[in-house]
């Protein structure tokens, strides 16, 4: 109070000052003076921005190169790969439209931060491993000068998927592929798992694949921060605010097959300011849509989804919020610190947190018992009625826990098969996306930011060829359906 | 004088009193039949100058320069009928009515026999530019854009008047035809020296030289498209005629106090183009690449030889129209894809065919292809400046290598290559659009066949 009421003095000038109320110089905060009078000087001097009138740097930009919708993992994946992949340095202006943050309801931070390449999809398997090497130099990608180095604490404890009878097959078939595209995944019978787990109960289990390197978790938080960090440093423009409307123009075209579509193409955004009513139009030339969980909100904004359903015009993105939870328990007699990620063919998951006996895990729920995803309140009870009688089942020792807490996080649930969008929208031809990847969107971002940057500069996917994620296939109904999907 | 003078200022009126959807087309049409007013002054027939009145005269200098500012206006009405269509009725006129009054104190400025009108005027036409660039313009960097326009010219020309009136009470008029035979050479003393400085730093930071050059690509880049236009084609020409009317005042005192701005331009020169190289912003690349252009008719000037003085009018009419085409150009492609980047707009020619043809036709001017008059007026200065001194051969030939190598990236990164996938539903061209273009490209290649309308006063 003292110190604000003396810096507002000697703000005023000599009048503040011929007052002379201070004694001890030691309280005048001499660094702070001097860095003021540079800030209004350099404010005055045509040198940076002027704003004669009141203080707007708040607002975004009038103009933007590219326009980030969603400033989580994804977006800010993709603006450090357009400002790494831009030919002449510095040629395009990126802003990242971020409403919250603190990021209370983004899925990256709530996520449980694992990265496997155990998936049926080779596209997916392909994203995971240049994921998990980003991730591992991550100090040579994301190094800014002066700064400390990133340490996002990669356990590499591996995941362990278990499967039923049923379901050996298909792991079969999966670890095959995923043995063609470079990951190193061992299968293991029951007998060789009690060997190695002895505290799992196979029962009802007919086969496990256990990944040997390159999967495991990490901190998203981290993750997120150093990203942010260097996309600061490497020039893109962040602005707190939220997108509220799209201005667009139209073009009214027919097809090859006569059928007529309408092309549009986004020259505005406005971004609504957070807590007030002011909106700053930016005029852009291409908008991304990294807003996770609200992705189909951001689409039908644009005005994707708008027509008769079952033509190209009334495709919607088929991108919704599913609430999941995570609870946190301590188990003084559970597994030591080599249990891996451990999937149930129930769907049950489990992982170590941290060195002191707790343990990360949930389960997804089944369609019918969806929870309401309108806020993020957890349901201890499904905690007892639905994971802890499968832990129970399956590792004996998790029959006497603790819950420590619990969380809830949203997917970005793409409905249609669960696997990314990525890539241009067929009509909103300036619109790309970068969503929908339902729960393995933090393991994927760094390989998908890069894919989405090739596609902008580029026009093609130049290192992993993504085009079966690409809009388009909602309307040809082809499904890249992946089967490993917690 | 007046015939051209009172259709002009009736011009104003005519806006204001239009119907809201005849706004354009009146006043589109009506200067378009100012400027063939003024073509009527190309015809020269004498070895002296045109003299109107006691005020107003045209000679071989400034009657294509004259003929230039009265062909921009419609040029400059055509251009901006899409940015400002979102505008309300209001706006629209007072825009059109600043560019009107622009160009009243133009034409005033390149008629007017009174050094001290003409200093007048010069400092008239900043208002009107300024009000364009910082209400019109695109960003917020406009503000900024214009205070380093504004403060630059300022600080240059108030020299000038003190200049100009110290020489009124030394001479004893300021009426240029007068003056040319009145004039005594001036020896070398400080105070001299000084009054060379004042007379010419106001032009050198029109012009720009190249250590002033800061205000030009700001003030081209933030204007609005009629902005870039006038700035591009006539205010920076003020410059350089300016300039030559000046020089007849302050020999032999010239022949020393040039070489450090010779040195400058010509260093500059090469500079500029190759920031060029490096540019992303296309508006950018083509406000440096006018700064280099410039650069050569300041060594013209400079060097005061009879065929540098050719070569400098001729570089300043074909640079106008050839730079304005540029932002034309530019501004197209800016109103399709909004953004000003090269790199996100690629590939336009499988798309926009008929405006390739006029990217191509507009770069190839740029670099000087014969038999433009680009062409004839780079070779000059460079002829005049290799028999100043043999050694700025290499620069220029540097210079133009350069010039052409720009003027070929530009053409490129938009024209060719793979497009990019967001500009593939982009608007195919307006008829307006390619009317604005030929009407830049009509008077150049025309031109080419009868160049010495353009080449000035001493051919």
């Amino acid at each position: 109070m003292l110190r604000r009421a003396l810096l507002l003095g000697l703000g005023r000038g000599p009048l503040g000052r011929g007052l002379g109320t201070h004694r001890g110089g030691s309280t005048l905060d001499w660094d702070g003076k001097v860095s003021e009078i540079k800030k209004k000087i350099q404010s005055i001097l045509p040198g940076g921005t002027w704003d004669p009138l009141y203080d707007t740097s708040y607002l975004p930009p009038e103009r933007a190169d590219v326009v980030i919708v969603g400033g989580g993992v994804l977006g800010l994946s993709v603006a450090y790969w357009l400002k790494k992949l831009e030919k002449p340095r510095g040629a395009i202006r990126v802003l990242v439209v971020e409403r919250d943050h603190t990021y209370s309801r983004a899925s990256t931070v709530l996520s449980v931060g694992g990265i496997r390449q155990q998936f049926s999809v080779p596209e997916n398997v392909q994203l995971s491993l240049f994921s998990i090497d980003f991730l591992r130099n991550i100090n040579e990608y994301l190094a800014v000068v002066d700064d400390p180095p990133l340490d996002i604490q990669f356990n590499p404890s591996g995941y362990l998927l278990l499967a039923s009878e049923k379901g050996a097959a298909i792991m079969e078939n999966n670890v095959k592929v995923q043995r063609q595209e470079g990951a190193k995944v061992s299968l293991m019978s029951p007998e060789q798992l009690r060997n190695k787990f002895p505290w799992i109960n196979t029962e009802g289990v007919a086969l496990a694949s256990y990944g040997m390197e390159q999967e495991g978790w990490f901190d998203p938080w981290s993750l997120l921060q150093g990203l942010r960090r260097k996309v600061q440093s490497m020039g893109v423009l962040f602005c707190h605010g939220e997108v509220t409307r799209f201005v667009s123009s139209s073009n009214h075209v027919e097809t090859a097959s006569g059928e007529k579509v309408n092309l549009k193409r986004i020259h505005e955004v406005h971004v609504k300011i957070d807590q007030s009513l002011e909106y700053q139009p930016v005029e852009c030339a291409i908008v991304i849509n990294a807003a996770g969980a609200w992705s189909g909100q951001v689409a039908e904004l644009a005005g994707i989804g708008k027509g008769p359903p079952g033509t190209l015009q009334g495709t919607k993105l088929p991108v919704e919020l599913r609430k999941r939870y995570v609870y946190l328990w301590h188990c003084p007699q559970g597994p030591g610190l080599e249990t891996p990620f451990v999937i149930d063919p129930s769907g049950t998951y489990f992982r170590r947190e941290g060195l002191g006996q707790n343990y990360l895990g949930g389960c997804s729920p089944t369609e019918e018992e969806e929870p309401d995803p309108g806020n993020l309140e957890v349901d201890h009870d499904f905690f007892q009625d639905r994971v802890w009688p499968t832990l129970a089942q399956r590792v004996p020792a998790f029959e006497s826990l603790k819950v420590r807490s619990a969380w809830a996080g949203y997917y970005d649930y793409n409905t249609f098969d669960q696997n990314g969008v990525v890539g241009p929208h067929p009509l909103v031809l300036n619109m790309y996306f970068a969503t929908g990847f339902s729960g393995h969107g933090l393991q994927q971002a760094p390989a998908v930011g890069r894919a989405v940057a090739e596609m902008v500069l580029e026009g093609h996917f130049k290192t992993i060829n993504l085009s079966s994620f690409l809009f388009s296939r909602f309307y040809l109904g082809e499904k890249v359906q992946e089967h490993n999907i917690i | 004088m007046l015939k051209i003078i009172i259709p002009t200022t009736m011009l104003i009126p005519l806006t204001w009193l239009s119907k809201p959807n005849m706004i354009w087309i009146n006043s589109t049409t009506h200067s378009l039949l100012i400027s063939l007013i003024s073509l009527s002054y190309l015809n020269q027939f004498s070895d002296n100058s045109l003299n109107f009145s006691l005020l107003f005269f045209s000679d071989p200098l400034s009657a294509p320069l004259l003929a230039l500012t009265t062909w921009l206006l419609p040029l400059m009405l055509t251009a901006s009928q899409n940015h400002l269509s979102k505008e309300t009725i209001a706006r629209k006129k007072l825009y059109i009515t600043m560019l009107t009054l622009l160009q009243l104190f133009l034409i005033m400025t390149f008629t007017a026999t009174e050094l001290i009108m003409f200093y007048i005027l010069f400092e008239a036409t900043l208002a009107p530019t300024l009000i364009i660039i910082t209400r019109w313009g695109n960003q917020t960097e406009r503000l900024n854009a214009g205070l380093y326009f504004l403060f630059y010219t300022l600080v240059g020309s108030l020299p000038l008047l003190i200049a100009l009136l110290y020489i009124q009470n030394t001479t004893g008029s300021l009426n240029f035809l007068i003056a040319q035979y009145w004039v005594k050479p001036i020896s070398t003393t400080w105070s001299n020296i000084f009054l060379w400085l004042a007379c010419m730093m106001a032009f050198m930071v029109k012009m720009p030289l190249y250590g002033l050059h800061l205000w030009l690509p700001k003030a081209h880049v933030e204007a609005p498209i009629a902005g870039s236009m006038v700035l591009a084609a006539v205010l920076l020409k003020l410059g350089g005629y300016g300039m030559m009317r000046i020089t007849v005042l302050l020999n032999p005192l010239t022949g020393q106090m040039a070489y450090p701005f010779l040195m400058l331009s010509l260093w500059g020169m090469i500079m500029t183009s190759s920031i060029c190289l490096r540019q992303t912003d296309l508006k950018s690349l083509i406000a440096y690449s006018s700064v280099s252009h410039m650069a050569l008719v300041i060594v013209a000037v400079l060097i005061q030889t009879p065929w540098s003085y050719m070569g400098a009018t001729a570089l300043m009419i074909a640079h106008g129209l050839t730079s304005s085409m540029l932002f034309c150009l530019a501004n197209s492609n800016y109103e399709r894809v909004h953004s000003r980047t090269m790199i996100l707009a690629r590939g336009l020619q499988t798309l926009l065919p008929l405006m390739a043809a006029w990217w191509l036709l507009a770069s190839l001017a740029n670099l000087a292809l014969p038999p433009t008059i680009n062409l004839l007026g780079e070779l000059f200065v460079m002829m005049a400046s290799f028999s100043w001194s043999n050694t700025t051969i290499a620069l220029m030939g540097t210079n133009i290598i350069i010039t052409a190598l720009y003027s070929l990236y530009m053409l490129i990164t938009t024209l060719r290559g793979k497009q990019t996938d967001h500009v593939k539903n982009i608007k195919p061209s307006f008829t307006r659009e390619n009317a604005l273009m030929a009407l830049h490209l009509l008077p150049l290649l025309l031109l080419s066949l009868n160049p010495k309308i353009v080449l000035g006063p001493i051919h």
